[in-house]
């Protein structure tokens, strides 16, 4: 572990980020490609890998502590909130994104697993942490994402019988539908003034 | 008592438990039940007050943040996060900001920094006095309720004249903190920072934390009925915390002394100086030891952040419609509760791509069937006010 | 020969009886309110009267008198509804053979600390009814842990008062309190002292602890136990019957201080004061005996968090039942060897 990234060190060089170096290095040694901005690394594993690299983090970097898992749906078919940047050219998919982390310092890295659409399935690492079996539960509520070898993959948050996966983009945000929220119409006519301070500068 | 009377009591059950076949029964807590704090609801299978299994219901508070944050634009999330964990809502602001405004590449004035770090401990305060009050109630001890909870209201009236909210500040801003309240247009400058004479009050009030503290110390700390309730109840080893991702002063607890204020420097943690508290023994005495212990810690952080806060302008300039630039980004900070932080997409535009929420108590409360395995029905009010969750947090 | 006024008498006597009860549990349950305000830095009922809250007990009874009196569907109808008159009557039961003067008892038995004790476990009757009749799971684990403390108390209860017996020589309470005013010699210097400061200090503190569990108060409230059981056997009782649990619950701690203050305390006698005077302060001394040894439950409510109920057999099993053994055999040593 002497190689996780030290953030008391300030960056005085330009050239030496320990985020990435870190990163880079964590990625190599457990198979996955890394990407680090803003000091958070990702490191993309295949979903064949995903357990195995889970546990290697755990057993072999010291990655000890399970801090969450979740899922994100990149999609061009989006029913509510912003859409990606060049919708043209995203790939829609499910990624399954888990942070570790360590109790000793700051190390910590995102694990991301992308599912094809229409077949999400991946396995459950609740056989390395078990503390990630509430974790794929809201996952499966809120994505469909399908976790094999979760011991209880029933609803967590929806009540029984509920259709749908909410936080998936294509989702309608029904409350809304009925009546828009108020502050998203503010915001539209609002004139940009990226010049002008906002707030109490001159003091 | 020797291994092998052990054996042999344990032979004699087995005999007798072989006879009398008994079915569990399934008692049903919650979701309104004085101690589940909120609506948790737990499905208990009990042979006689013993448990044999326990499953928490969780979900009746689900609120859906995660889906409503991306209909929300950056400006308007504040409002919202502060009340996943309202015991402690200015905690759970910061790192939201502080993940904006990384994104945005604005770095917050030094003083509004400090007046985060400040009231952050003072919600620290207030949420550990919650529990330190509400736990011993749990186990029937009414009185140590009162005592601190007086204390406690000086801490709010301080939260309610720097924000003017007592729960739901709503004071963070991107780029710096809200100017504070009062004041009209001819008094602007006055108006534009932190009430008068409000950092001299703070001082006061921690004295009087302090003592409440002591009296937390005479009353519940060493009585004798207290211990026996909770030292050596709901152990949860350090190995096991970790595995199931709690953190913060349950971690802590059991004898991991992690702190995320000594690692994360998004507020000026490193310029100050304060202990790490943790405890070996991971039972809810301990839990509730650290927790009291850390009061005091933040009461010295406060006490030294009074002295070196600098003078300054409150807010960065920021634009006033929030564009924040591609990119993903993950901000962790120390709740009251633990780790607590947001994952951030963004995809330029003016509201979050996903905005994930590692809310503490939805893990910490993860492990309650594993610590719940064969206690008392009476421990399970110890072990789970022991954990100190609050529902909004759980559910989100 | 049962004639008119044998009825007449045991009319008033009753009345009298009830009123004192019902009296005295409401000036408990004010003193409660009251008492454990101030022991937690608040001021308590204020305005119910108009000064000091002093009808919050009457303002709380009949709130509770105005709900409606349910019954929950699956309950065993009989059995919950009797369940209330049980507790309430073996409380009242139990101030027939208290001494309030030399003269002022309903009843003195010769076997009263005997009927006391019979009397007195009648109540957890009733809770044990209240519990398993509810149809509630919260109030059949309230109903048996009332039961299970039962059983385990009222043995240390009952050896504390063999002991007092032994020294007494007598079962009668009134025979209790004259042998408590007998003088003793000792060393030349004849005094009369209450038992409690001549050899029975250990009785008294097993009985005060039984005592507190038999009355399930904090710091052995398990059958109620508010935040595990919701009420325990309380729970699905509404209404009238509610109040006469409520009433019961304090009826039966005066009652308890009443024979404590009785076996222990002297009851009605202190020294230095008249036979005659006993007979009109009597009532007074033996009120202020048990208001003090009320307000010293009440502290202990206000003090100490509750224990569980294993730890609660424990203690019973392995700790007061051999003490209280052991103490009955001191004090049979004394009596019969040394006076």
């Amino acid at each position: 572990m002497n190689d996780q990234p030290d953030a008391t060190e300030p960056l005085e060089e330009e050239v030496r980020d320990p985020y990435l170096e870190y990163g880079t290095a964590l990625a190599e040694r457990l198979g996955g490609r890394a990407v680090v901005e803003h000091d958070t690394i990702r490191i993309y594993v295949d979903r064949s890998n995903w357990v195995e690299t889970i546990r290697r983090a755990r057993d072999e970097e010291g990655l000890d502590f399970f801090s969450w898992l979740t899922g994100i749906d990149w999609s061009k078919d989006v029913e509510v909130g912003d859409t990606v940047a060049e919708p043209d050219e995203l790939e829609e998919r499910f990624e399954v994104m888990c942070r570790l982390s360590s109790v000793e310092g700051v190390a910590g890295a995102h694990f991301i697993a992308a599912l094809p659409k229409d077949d999400a399935v991946i396995d459950s690492i609740t056989g390395v942490f078990g503390g990630a079996e509430w974790h794929e539960r809201e996952a499966h509520d809120m994505f469909g994402i399908e976790f094999t070898g979760n011991p209880n993959l029933s609803p967590i948050y929806l009540p029984e019988g509920f259709i749908g996966h909410p936080l998936l983009k294509s989702y309608p945000l029904l409350a809304r539908e009925v009546k828009p929220w108020p502050g998203t119409v503010d915001v539209e006519d609002m004139p940009p003034e990226p010049e002008e301070p906002a707030g109490g500068g001159e003091a | 008592m020797n291994e092998e009377y052990r054996a042999l009591m344990h032979r004699s059950e087995v005999a007798v438990s072989v006879e009398l076949q008994t079915q569990d029964m399934t008692l049903n807590i919650g979701p309104q039940h004085p101690s589940t704090h909120g609506v948790l609801r737990l499905v208990a299978q009990v042979d006689g007050e013993r448990i044999s299994s326990v499953e928490p219901v969780i979900g009746y508070m689900h609120r859906g943040y995660e889906k409503l944050a991306e209909v929300r634009t950056y400006a308007q999330m504040t409002a919202l996060v502060n009340r996943i964990d309202w015991v402690s809502g200015f905690a759970s602001e910061v790192p939201f900001i502080v993940a904006v405004e990384k994104l945005m590449g604005i770095e917050p004035p030094e003083r509004a920094q400090w007046i985060r770090l400040i009231l952050t401990e003072l919600f620290r305060i207030s949420s550990h006095m919650v529990f330190t009050s509400s736990y011993p109630l749990e186990l029937g001890a009414t009185t140590p309720l009162f005592h601190v909870l007086r204390e406690r209201e000086r801490v709010l009236e301080l939260i309610e004249g720097m924000t003017g909210g007592r729960f739901h500040p709503n004071f963070n801003r991107v780029g710096g903190i809200k100017p504070a309240a009062g004041g009209g247009k001819t008094q602007k400058k006055v108006s534009m920072d932190i009430p008068e004479g409000w950092l001299e009050a703070t001082r006061a009030a921690m004295e009087r934390v302090l003592l409440s503290t002591e009296q937390s110390d005479t009353l519940v700390t060493g009585n004798e009925l207290f211990k026996a309730r909770t030292v050596g109840v709901g152990v949860i080893p350090g190995n096991k915390a970790i595995e199931y991702g709690l953190s913060g002063p349950n971690l802590r607890a059991s004898g991991v002394p992690f702190d995320l204020r000594k690692h994360e420097f998004h507020l000026p943690y490193d310029q100050v100086d304060f202990n790490v508290i943790s405890a070996p023994g991971g039972d809810c005495y301990d839990r509730y030891w650290v927790r009291l212990q850390e009061i005091r810690e933040s009461v010295k952080i406060v006490l030294q952040a009074i002295d070196k806060i600098p003078e300054g302008p409150l807010r960065a300039k920021a634009p006033r419609v929030l564009k924040v630039p591609k990119g993903q980004i993950y901000v962790r900070g120390e709740n009251p509760k633990g780790e607590f932080g947001y994952y951030l997409i963004s995809e330029g535009g003016q509201k979050p791509y996903r905005l994930k929420i590692r809310s503490t108590s939805f893990s910490n409360l993860s492990i309650l069937p594993w610590v719940l395995k064969g206690a008392l029905v009476p421990d399970l009010v110890a072990v789970m006010g022991s954990l100190d969750f609050v529902l909004g947090d759980v559910d989100r | 020969m049962i004639t008119g006024w044998f009825w007449a008498d045991v009319i008033v006597k009753v009345i009298l009886a009830l009123a004192a009860m019902i009296g005295m549990a409401l000036v408990a349950i004010y003193a409660e309110l009251k008492v454990m305000s101030h022991m937690q830095h608040r001021i308590g009922p204020y305005y119910a009267g108009g000064r000091w809250g002093w009808a919050q007990p009457f303002a709380d009874a009949l709130k509770f008198i105005q709900k409606e009196d349910l019954v929950p569907e699956g309950a065993d109808s009989t059995v919950f509804r009797a369940a209330p008159y049980i507790v309430v009557a073996a409380t009242f039961a139990t101030f027939v053979v208290i001494p309030f003067s030399p003269s002022l008892v309903a009843r003195d038995l010769d076997l009263g600390v005997f009927y006391l004790l019979a009397v007195s476990s009648l109540t957890t009757l009733g809770v044990l009814m209240a519990g398993w009749s509810s149809a509630n799971k919260y109030s059949l684990m309230g109903g048996l842990r009332a039961a299970g403390q039962l059983i385990a108390y009222e043995l240390p209860l009952a050896l504390a008062v063999v002991a007092v017996v032994v020294q007494a020589g007598t079962m009668s309470l009134v025979g209790i309190v004259e042998a408590q005013a007998a003088p003793i010699t000792i060393g030349g210097l004849s005094i009369s002292l209450p038992f409690l400061l001549t050899g029975q200090i250990v009785s008294f503190v097993i009985f005060m602890v039984a005592s507190v569990a038999e009355l399930s108060r904090i710091p052995f409230d398990m059958p109620i136990a508010e935040s595990e059981l919701t009420m325990g056997y309380l729970t699905e009782y509404s209404s009238l019957r509610f109040t006469m649990f409520f009433l019961g619950e304090y009826a039966a701690m005066i009652s308890m201080s009443a024979i404590a203050a009785t076996l222990f305390l002297g009851g009605y006698w202190i020294p230095f004061v008249s036979e005659t005077a006993l007979l009109y302060f009597g009532p007074f001394i033996l009120i202020a005996k048990i208001s003090l040894l009320v307000f010293f439950i009440l502290w202990i409510r206000a003090t100490w968090p509750r224990l569980r109920e294993d730890q609660l057999q424990d203690m019973a099993w392995r700790w007061l039942i051999p003490i209280a053994l052991l103490n009955v055999l001191v004090i049979a040593f004394f009596k019969v060897v040394v006076f």
